[in-house]
């Protein structure tokens, strides 16, 4: 008899940077599609739903002629969109997080062969973090450091329950680990955050910051920490004899770690806020151990920073235009580069700036040439001159990602990609080859 | 002083990188010379003919004035590591003006976008206009910022300006930025820089300094609570051995560096 499900084990969740390496995938080998998922939260589950050969699905190159999207061959999409590279001043490729690492590598091939604009999704969510640790190191970990030690958690302006909805089972806060046999109740969570969110609902401590005053409560906390008496009764909406209170219990903690979101990388002091966090962190581990972990996004933000550091030296917002990287968050990141209209084509990979960025930037987008690398239709592929159909990595073609703790771990494959769809990886490869000749390379 | 003039001829769609626009570039150099000294636009080696009408002449670097005309908002790195001379631009001037610059003077008659002195080593930089943020700053994950010189901005300066500056008592290196009012995080991780503000500053002024002197004449919008009320003085004497008079309330800070610190912060009483 023919096997009708395939179920495939141990796979890879490719949504956000908690990376579950634990899914179970049942494939409907007829249809060529997901019909069940295991273990899975429900936003990685939905994503394999969501991936399943739809009205949604690219599946044929696309160019637009006469203001409509028309389907012709690969040759023809690929040598259009290396004509609108080539012949770019200032071309920006930017994207990267939501697909695998050699895929960002061909990426860097690329750029570097354009003398292009590099950048990928961290300029707007955690590139501030990877700034502060420039500025001022930090001492990180593994999950799994912390799933088998950590005593105290603080979750600050992140809300795992929603936008990483496994952390807490796997890592952070139910799970039973060496020394923390009992789990949840060996724990002391703490979550410092302007609402009360769902985390903050199940910690055992809730700190109510207030909305953009984190840099000051921190600054407080590591004051307090050097034995200074402050002059203020009150910071951020924190009392003194709190802050007080706190700094001992993070003082005679076993190990802790404080794991952050967009609450600090995105609210006003950015990259400060996490600076000062860091510092305080260090200055922790005068009296017990304590590390910081960002909570990433995107599963493979973490790769992305990852790839370009390995290849040019610099994480985000990196500049080949005089043939060797430059890197200046602000002067050569995505958004205000789009804002100063400095841009003349794009080539979006795996990533939706038309949704995310800001209006006036988007609007800069869409006035030059943009070729987008997407398998859905989205708002950014809607106005894209050029639409290369991809499969999407970690479900139908394999690759590697890095987990938030910079872990790699291999995506796998789980059904056939539909229609005429290439690998991200293969697409760009095609692009680099097209690229090279008309370069004359 | 010799006198070079530059004027700029064309419209720039993109940034045009002139950071071999110095007076040590172009001393001693006949106008066909200067005219073929390279710089960068988009990603293209241009020459500064392609961009620049040029007339003048000059002998040695301290006597080379390089005077710019035409709207140079969007030229970057103008005066990037000159030693001496001077540059005067009668514009609003792009992104990184006098990086790196460690003696002569330069003076922007207009705003001066992001990153205006940065790693200043010495000489003189001076805005008559508004600039852009991390005037005076250290570069992306260097320790030490500004060393030395001045900076004097007449209108506002943007966020983190002078971050990272590096003072030295043996080398009497003081750096010193004067401007007019100042947006947030000011002075951020200063170590040894003197600031000194005519009118209002933003929030966390002084961060993390380690040591250092920011005196504000106006108000500030909300003290670090990690500083701490010394007392009231009626004059601040700052290390480069200028006088400001005035009541002024003493704050020592940042306590988050030191229980004991040598930073000071003056505030308008």
């Amino acid at each position: 008899m023919v096997e009708k499900v395939k179920t495939i084990e141990d796979v890879c969740c490719p949504f956000c940077g908690t990376l579950c390496d634990d899914l179970e995938v049942d494939v409907d080998l007829k249809t060529n599609q997901v019909v069940e998922v295991r273990n899975g939260c429900q936003i990685g589950t939905k994503k394999y739903f969501a991936a399943n050969p739809s009205d949604h699905r690219y599946t044929k190159p696309l160019i637009r002629k006469d203001g409509e999207h028309v389907e012709v061959s690969w040759d023809e999409a690929i040598d259009k969109a290396a004509d609108i590279l080539v012949k770019a001043q200032r071309p920006l490729l930017y994207g990267f997080s939501s697909t695998e690492c050699e895929a960002q590598s061909r990426g860097v091939e690329l750029a570097e062969m354009l003398n292009a604009l590099l950048d990928n999704t961290a300029s707007v969510c955690h590139g501030p973090s990877l700034l502060a640790i420039q500025d001022v190191g930090a001492s990180l970990a593994t999950l799994g450091e912390i799933k088998n030690r950590a005593d105290t958690i603080i979750f600050w302006g992140s809300n795992p329950v929603h936008a990483h909805p496994r952390h807490l089972s796997r890592y952070s806060d139910f799970i039973r680990g060496y020394f923390r046999t009992d789990g949840r109740n060996d724990r002391n969570i703490i979550v410092v955050d302007p609402r009360y969110t769902h985390t903050a609902q199940i910690a055992d401590k809730y700190i109510k910051v207030n909305p953009n005053e984190d840099y000051e409560l921190i600054q407080a906390i590591r004051a307090v920490l050097r034995g200074s008496d402050l002059d203020v009764k009150e910071v951020s909406g924190v009392s003194i004899e709190d802050i007080k209170e706190l700094v001992e219990t993070l003082k005679s903690c076993n190990f802790g770690v404080v794991f952050f979101g967009m609450g600090l990388t995105q609210s006003l002091g950015h990259h400060r806020n996490v600076d000062t966090a860091i510092r305080l962190v260090a200055e922790l581990n005068d009296y017990t151990k304590f590390l910081l972990i960002p909570m990433r996004g995107h599963y493979n933000v973490a790769g992305a920073n990852q790839v370009f550091l390995w290849n040019t030296g610099y994480a985000y917002s990196i500049d080949f235009s005089r043939g060797y990287p430059r890197y200046n968050p602000g002067e050569f990141s995505s958004v205000d580069l789009l804002m100063r209209d400095e841009v003349d084509a794009s080539l979006i990979v795996a990533s939706d700036p038309g949704s995310n960025f800001p209006a006036a930037s988007v609007k800069n987008l869409f006035k030059h040439p943009l070729i987008a690398i997407e398998p859905h239709k989205t708002p950014t592929s809607a106005f894209a001159d050029v639409v290369l159909p991809a499969a999407i990595a970690g479900i139908e073609c394999e690759g590697t990602a890095y987990r938030m703790d910079r872990v790699p771990l291999r995506l796998r494959k789980v059904r056939e990609a539909p229609g005429e769809t290439l690998s991200d990886n293969e697409i760009l490869e095609r692009l680099i080859e097209k690229v090279k000749e008309k370069l004359g390379e | 002083m010799d006198e070079i003039k530059l004027k700029i001829k064309k419209k720039l769609e993109f940034p045009l990188e002139a950071d071999n626009i110095t007076p040590d570039n172009f001393a001693g150099k006949t106008v066909a010379e200067i005219k073929k000294i390279p710089l960068y636009y988009a990603t293209k080696k241009v020459k500064i003919g392609d961009f620049f009408d040029v007339s003048g002449k000059s002998t040695e670097v301290a006597n080379t004035k390089i005077i710019i005309d035409g709207d140079l908002s969007n030229v970057k790195r103008i005066g990037e590591k000159m030693t001496g001379g001077e540059i005067e631009i009668n514009s609003a001037v792009g992104m990184h003006v006098g990086n790196y610059m460690s003696g002569g003077k330069i003076v922007v008659h207009g705003n001066a976008d992001d990153w205006a002195g940065a790693m200043l080593q010495g000489g003189e930089l001076e805005i008559n206009g508004d600039a852009g943020h991390y005037v005076g700053s250290a570069y992306r994950g260097f320790w030490q910022g500004m060393k030395n010189g001045i900076i004097k901005v007449k209108g506002k300066v943007g966020v983190e300006s002078m971050l990272w500056a590096k003072s030295s008592k043996p080398a009497n290196k003081w750096p010193t930025l004067y401007c007019g009012s100042a947006d947030s995080f000011l002075g951020i991780h200063n170590h040894g820089g003197t600031i000194v503000v005519e009118g209002n500053v933003d929030r966390c002024a002084g961060a993390d300094q380690a040591w250092g002197n920011i005196v504000i004449k106006g108000k500030i919008s909300r003290i670090l609570p990690s500083y701490k009320k010394v007392g009231e003085v009626k004059e601040v004497q700052l290390p480069n051995g200028e006088v400001i008079k005035g009541k002024f309330i003493e704050y020592s800070g940042d306590h988050t560096i030191k229980k004991e610190t040598n930073g000071r912060l003056y505030v308008a009483a």
